[in-house]
């Protein structure tokens, strides 16, 4: 029976897709969720292609002591953006991007809750990041005082920093609105006997990412605005001449940034969550437990900002308050970490591109929060603060987590997407080269930090040079490496391994893979009946009552 | 979609807008914020008596702890201090026997840095003596310091700190 609803509903996707647009208009004009989402994804692609050439042309700086390739200046510019742009223009449209293209699919609805605004929404990356480009062609370059904009050196830098300003505005309000309809989609739009606690874990990860960017975007689009009246219209709110605090800034910037980490990191939680019962055919262990553990690290995420802030003058009483807070998001993490074991934990795991992706998260991201749980002490972290610990910190759980888990979300859905399998071969050559390079990058920057070299410096003393040597070589083969994944996606898209069918892995028993592969322009015009979503509930044993 | 999902749908758009709108403004209000929020738990270094070129008063910070295992809770009551060059200086603790036996305990005091050694003299203190404390006893006890009459100027605060050990 499921079938036959099936093909009426293909066939009636099929007469609706003459009615759209073609050529550019169909981009331009999008409202389709998953032409929406392509677009997202494309240009998060683009900006880690941009992000990366900076980080480059850092690490071929650093190569050696001296200066080589750059001035001082224009060093700092490319540190400064290349985080404003992995961080805004990377990594997060490239989440956006994924749940306008899955959670409609997956929760059973037609399109995303708003559709124009979803176009606003993404057409207002594309000039918030040529505003970012721009800057570094006018007068002073970019923005020079790192991807945090901390003042004085913000308040005192040239018109690029007006621009990044700007930026960092199309940018809040694009995420706000990509929020707004996330989780109005998520919370209205569910198919019926879908309630929410049986979403998968992607969706649930989804809406409170969405939740977190609409609380936290507009502090930092408060905080910038500040920074832009400081600078031009005689406001001091951070300026010390005028009985302003530049701390307040570092406040303001970290209430905004610490939920702003976990923005990147949820969709990645929910990704692996995925991935990995897909592979390890079991259902995800501990459900509901992963549902709380992603809502406590979000509502933990509020109360520990000033672990960025140590060496800053605190009271004793609000490190200690601060340090604690930040070793007790460990724990929901923790919870993560063991639920996803134990998912793979006497599973029949097979070990396809996604999983490898999925599995490397797991190990690499929990290198990372243990090196943020280092960080968390206060009497270490006024040691480290500022050196290169705290990059291999960050870069453990942004690239290796983040990041990683996109390349496994693509590889997962690129049947679904395309209609066509991946080279499988070349997929694993991607994860092992990434898996190797990734290390040999940012391993050896745990040991820069500890010997005490600073972060955001062209030049270094001598005694750094081995280990920045071989970060240097990583990085220009993690690099390089990436070239392979494009051309695995562009192949896939030319017709790749063949065809796929509509459940490519037969794990999977979420409803995306419930319609045809290449996914039709419009699917679940008809929302899927009951019977179909409990089968797949059933499959992930979530058809009994957690309440 | 029909026309009750999508009065939903809107309905939820503009709470969600609200909220956006209220958090923008709430960036404005931690400007202030943060100074009432310190000031109200004793957290502000930014207070008028600290904020002089010259430095006539130190920041006194009392710590306490308690040894392992001690049923004894101590309380600072005065957890910042400031110090007038030459004047004296009284902070007060409560500490309560939280268990069923009488207890003799006492403070080992400790302070912090090395430097603020000679600028300060405890004229009285309840780490002088030994204390007994009967069965959920409060007590409350002083520590007063004379003040050195000139401040060198780089030292912006110092810390005493109090450990209740059984005596
Ligand atoms: C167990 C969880 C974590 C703990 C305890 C933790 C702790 C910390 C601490 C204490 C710092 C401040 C270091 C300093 O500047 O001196 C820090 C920095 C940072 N963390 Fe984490 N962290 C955790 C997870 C994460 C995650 C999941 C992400 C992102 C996905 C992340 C991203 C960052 C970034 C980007 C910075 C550096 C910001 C900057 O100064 O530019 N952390 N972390
Ligand atoms: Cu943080």
């Amino acid at each position: 029976m499921t079938a036959s609803t099936e093909t009426l509903h293909l066939q009636h996707a099929d007469h609706q897709a003459h009615a759209d647009a073609h050529g550019w208009r169909r981009w331009l004009y999008a409202t389709n969720h998953k032409d929406i989402g392509t677009l997202y994804l494309w240009f998060s692609f683009s900006m880690f292609m941009l992000g990366g050439t900076m980080a480059l042309g850092i690490r071929a700086e650093l190569f050696q002591p001296g200066l080589q390739f750059w001035h001082p200046e224009f060093f700092n510019q490319l540190t400064t953006l290349h985080g404003i742009i992995m961080v805004f223009g990377a990594i997060m449209p490239a989440f956006t991007g994924l749940a306008n293209w899955m959670l409609p699919l997956m929760l059973g609805a037609p399109d995303m809750a708003f559709a124009r605004m979803n176009n606003w929404s993404f057409w207002l990356l594309p000039p918030a990041a040529a505003l970012l480009v721009i800057s570094l062609f006018v007068p002073g370059g970019a923005p020079a005082g790192g991807w945090t904009l901390y003042p004085p050196l913000s308040i005192q830098a040239g018109m690029g920093m007006d621009l990044a300003i700007f930026a960092i505005h199309l940018l809040g309000l694009s995420s706000i609105m990509g929020s707004i309809n996330i989780v109005t989609t998520v919370l209205n739009m569910r198919a019926p006997g879908m309630t929410l606690l049986k979403m998968p874990m992607f969706a649930w990860t989804s809406l409170v990412t969405a939740y977190l960017l609409i609380a936290v975007a507009p502090v930092l689009a408060g905080a910038v605005t500040m920074l832009l009246t400081d600078r031009h219209f005689g406001t001091h709110f951070f300026k010390a001449a005028g009985g302003g605090d530049p701390v307040l800034f570092q406040h303001i910037f970290w209430f905004f940034g610490h939920p702003e980490v976990y923005i990147m990191a949820l969709p990645a939680f929910g990704i692996v969550s995925q991935i990995l019962p897909t592979f390890a055919r079991k259902p995800l262990f501990g459900y509901v437990s992963m549902v709380y553990a992603v809502c406590s690290i979000a509502i933990l995420s509020f109360m520990v900002w000033a672990h960025h802030m140590f060496a800053v003058g605190l009271p004793a009483t609000a490190q200690l308050f601060f340090m604690f807070m930040t070793m007790l998001i460990a724990v929901p993490t923790g919870v993560k970490v063991f639920n996803w074991i134990a998912t793979m934990w006497q599973g029949e795991m097979t070990f396809e591109t996604p999983m490898l992706f999925a599995i490397g998260f797991v190990c690499l991201f929990t290198v990372g929060g243990f090196s943020g749980l280092v960080l968390s002490i206060a009497p270490i972290d006024i040691q480290m603060t500022d050196t290169y610990y705290v990059v291999a910190h960050f870069h453990y759980v942004l690239v290796a987590g983040a990041l990683f888990s996109l390349f496994g979300a693509t590889y997962y859905w690129l049947p679904k997407w395309t209609g066509q399998m991946y080279n499988e071969k070349l997929g694993k050559l991607h994860f092992w080269w990434s898996m190797i390079w990734f290390n040999v990058t940012f391993f050896p920057m745990h040991f820069l930090g500890l010997a005490g070299m600073p972060r955001r410096i062209p030049d270094y003393p001598l005694q750094f040079t081995d280990f920045n040597s071989v970060a240097s070589v990583g990085a220009f083969c993690f690099g390089l490496g990436q070239l392979l994944f494009l051309y695995n996606v562009i192949n896939t898209i030319r017709g790749g391994a063949g065809r796929a069918p509509a459940r490519p892995w037969e794990g999977a028993h979420t409803l995306e893979w419930e319609v045809a592969s290449p996914a039709p322009h419009h699917t679940w015009e008809m929302p899927p009946d009951e019977a179909l979503v409990k089968k797949g509930l059933r499959a992930q044993l979530l058809d009994q009552d957690h309440e | 979609m029909n026309a009750v999902a999508h009065g939903a749908n809107r309905r939820t758009a503009i709470r969600l807008g609200l909220v956006a709108l209220a958090m923008f403004s709430f960036g404005y209000v931690l400007a202030p914020f943060y100074d009432v929020l310190c000031r109200a738990i004793g957290l502000d270094r930014a207070r008028p008596e600290f904020a002089t070129a010259i430095p006539t008063a130190l920041r006194l910070e009392f710590d306490t702890n308690v040894a392992d295992g001690l049923p004894v809770t101590i309380e600072t009551l005065d957890r910042v201090v400031a110090a007038k060059a030459g004047g004296l200086v009284k902070a007060r603790f409560r500490i309560a026997n939280t268990g069923d036996q009488p207890l003799t305990i006492r403070a080992i005091p400790s302070f912090a840095p090395v430097r603020a050694a000679g600028l300060l003299q405890k004229l009285e203190c309840f780490c002088f003596d030994a204390l007994k404390l009967a069965p959920h006893e409060t007590r409350d006890v002083t520590v007063v310091l004379l003040v050195a009459k000139a401040l060198p100027e780089e030292l912006g605060a110092a810390t005493l700190s109090y450990t209740l050990q059984p005596a």
